[in-house]
């Protein structure tokens, strides 16, 4: 999942790119209105956090802009002031959630997870397919209720694969989603990633989550138990 | 300060249009007047003429077919040469009969040309200006009939003009003087009438630089009934600007002495002994509550002065956008809500005051309760009374106070500055408002507000 962390305070900024790099999302960061608008507008962002008071252009006309423009990422704003005309016009003007400065990074977390599960079409934290078990907010993967060992490049990738199941995910958009700008294409590597998902995942090739559909991509085959939706 | 353009002020632009309008009045009056005099002079030329060929026509004597004159005419005029009264008169083909002999050195088409008697009717006086010549023109056709044989005559009189020319450049003259003293009486007259008609609003201007440098509180004095209810309003501005100033200033000062206390906690902490655990811990209390404490000062500083120029909002728009605002980010949880609105509800205060009390309570009431939300509003025995209530767990009866006072929380596992209802309650009553926590007929709590129109 990739973020894009719109935030005009470099202490504050670098906190919550820390923070939720730390939590296994590809976070990208900027500190002005003018390049927010751009890169939402360019590349393919799972989420944005903005906040309110930025120089140039201000989050809630970066906000309209996206929108108008078609972009449909979830959006939580940021606002200092915190008065309930800041939040009205935020959320009137495209945005999903707010916070209220300062605070808690579990807060945070909790919230942007809640909208990408809910982006996705879930409603609950916990995705359960047979097996395995997948907990968006601990950011754990769980195989017969034991936790799997994943690195967060593997995480990342199959949670991504999981919150679009069904769909078939070309190589070149899991990397827009799961790396920065700059990360080198042509390689290998997803191959690698996949292919070690799929030892830690299903180990005995019985459940087949994940499908190499060819010349295209990859998808996730599975559908979710009933209760887990 | 700005450069001063005599449009800037009320007196200039007036003194610019009465000089621009009152020349073009004077000028039109002028011009009728001179007209006026000119037909008049003119009228009594004809008049005049008219009387010389009366005279004229007294004078002569028809014979057989000639006419015949006296020695002597009875006007002196027609015998002294160029002396601005000549007489001539033809006959029925045109030819000259008779010239005066004032008139010899008269340039000659005026008086010998052959006229063409068919242009005059009998008996009809034709009278005209010859500029030209400078010359005034009678002309009466007469018949005069004698032994049953008709005889048609043209007398002719003319008069020079030069003596009207003076004497209508002597008026003229007369006239430009006295429209001009007119011109720069009215003016005058308009300058000072200007300057007290404008004088409560330069007083006005005056108080309010006392005010400005401090040596006044407010507009004092009587003003006329026109300035009045502006120097009202503006009393009743500068007096709510003085004690939003002063909640400023207390606001910045209880800020101060409150955050100090937490500061010195965590300034203390530095040279305790602590792990690391428990100083994260420490300093995460005491940013919490400095956290409460900025947000608390701040909503209360903000805070509108009550009803100051008496404006009105419409609370249904403002309850449906917070609804529909709150839905989106509860979207999750599904709450279904229902709204009873009376028509035309108005809240008489501030819209940003409005909101942040619907803020801080309907969301509560979509944080805590399960599935539904009920707001409805009416206005009863002139209040506004508005209804917001959940089917959540409910809050006891010896909570219901406690609730609503600063910094208190009921349920800490929902994140939270734990100060909303306080700062709704703040607003209400500034606004002479009520709170009340009540049970829910659907399950909850209702909060029922209570505004005075």
């Amino acid at each position: 999942m990739k973020l894009l962390v719109v935030e005009d305070d470099p202490d504050l900024r670098r906190q919550l790119v820390t923070a939720l790099g730390s939590n296994n999302y590809t976070v990208e960061e900027t500190a002005d209105g003018e390049e927010a608008l751009y890169m939402g507008e360019e590349y393919p962002y799972d989420l944005a956090i903005v906040d309110l008071g930025l120089p140039k252009l201000s989050g809630i006309e970066v906000i309209k802009r996206w929108r108008a423009a078609g972009k449909e990422f979830p959006i939580i704003i940021l606002t200092a002031r915190g008065d309930w005309q800041d939040k009205v016009e935020g959320l009137e003007a495209g945005a999903d959630d707010y916070l209220v400065k300062p605070f808690h990074m579990e807060e945070l977390t909790a919230r942007l997870n809640a909208l990408l599960r809910r982006a996705a079409g879930h409603s609950k934290p916990v995705l359960e397919f047979g097996p395995l078990k997948i907990d968006t907010t601990g950011r754990v993967v769980y195989r017969h209720n034991e936790a799997v060992k994943l690195t967060s490049y593997e995480y990342r990738t199959f949670e991504y694969l999981v919150l679009n199941a069904g769909k078939t995910i070309s190589k070149s958009e899991l990397t827009e989603h799961l790396y920065h700008q700059d990360f080198d294409r042509d390689s290998n590597v997803l191959e690698v990633f996949i292919r070690r998902l799929r030892q830690k995942l299903d180990p005995d090739q019985d459940l087949q989550p994940i499908t190499t559909v060819r010349g295209l991509g990859y998808r996730f085959a599975l559908t979710a138990d009933k209760d887990s939706e | 300060m700005n450069v001063k353009y005599p449009l800037h002020s009320l007196q200039g632009r007036l003194l610019i249009a009465s000089a621009l309008i009152l020349p073009i009045v004077l000028l039109i009056a002028g011009l009728a007047l001179s007209k006026a005099y000119n037909y008049s002079l003119e009228n009594a030329v004809k008049d005049r003429l008219q009387l010389q060929v009366y005279l004229l026509l007294g004078a002569v004597e028809l014979k057989e077919d000639h006419i015949l004159f006296p020695e002597r005419l009875q006007e002196p005029r027609y015998e002294q040469i160029n002396s601005g009264l000549y007489a001539a008169i033809h006959d029925q083909k045109g030819e000259l009969l008779w010239r005066s002999l004032s008139s010899v050195l008269l340039d000659d088409p005026l008086v010998t040309e052959v006229i063409n008697l068919g242009g005059i009717t009998t008996g009809e006086p034709r009278f005209e200006h010859i500029p030209e010549a400078s010359l005034f023109r009678f002309q009466l056709r007469i018949l005069w009939e004698t032994r049953g044989k008709e005889h048609s005559f043209l007398f002719t009189v003319m008069e020079s003009d030069e003596l009207l020319s003076r004497d209508i450049n002597a008026y003229e003259q007369q006239l430009i003087v006295w429209l001009g003293i007119i011109f720069l009486v009215a003016l005058l007259a308009q300058t000072l009438i200007l300057s007290w008609g404008l004088t409560p609003l330069r007083r006005l201007a005056r108080d309010l630089k006392a005010i400005e440098s401090g040596s006044a509180e407010k507009l004092s004095g009587n003003y006329p009934d026109e300035v009045e209810p502006v120097t009202e309003n503006l009393n009743e501005l500068i007096e709510s600007e003085r004690k939003q100033r002063e909640r400023y200033r207390n606001t910045l000062g209880d800020l101060a002495h409150s955050l100090k206390t937490p500061l010195a906690v965590m300034r203390g902490a530095e040279l305790e002994e602590h792990e690391l655990h428990s100083y994260q811990s420490l300093v995460s209390e005491q940013v919490e509550r400095m956290n409460q404490i900025v947000q608390y000062q701040l909503s209360r500083a903000v805070k509108s002065q009550s009803k100051p120029l008496g404006k009105s909002v419409a609370v249904t728009p403002i309850i449906e956008r917070m609804l529909s605002a709150l839905g989106k980010v509860y979207r999750n949880k599904g709450v279904t809500s229902e709204v009873n609105l009376a028509e035309d509800l108005l809240f008489y205060g501030d819209e940003r005051d409005l909101m942040e009390v619907l803020g801080n309570i309907m969301e509560n009431a979509f944080k805590y309760g399960h599935s539904h939300v009920k707001v409805s509003g009416s206005h009863k025995n002139a209040e506004l009374i508005l209804t917001i209530c959940d089917d959540g767990p409910g809050v006891t009866p010896d909570m219901r106070q406690v609730i609503l006072q600063r910094g208190a929380r009921l349920d800490t596992s929902i994140q939270g500055q734990g100060i909303g209802l306080s700062v709704a309650t703040d607003i209400i009553s500034s606004y002479q408002g009520e709170i009340e926590v009540t049970d829910s007929p659907i399950g909850g709590t209702c909060f029922v507000i209570r505004f005075p129109d």
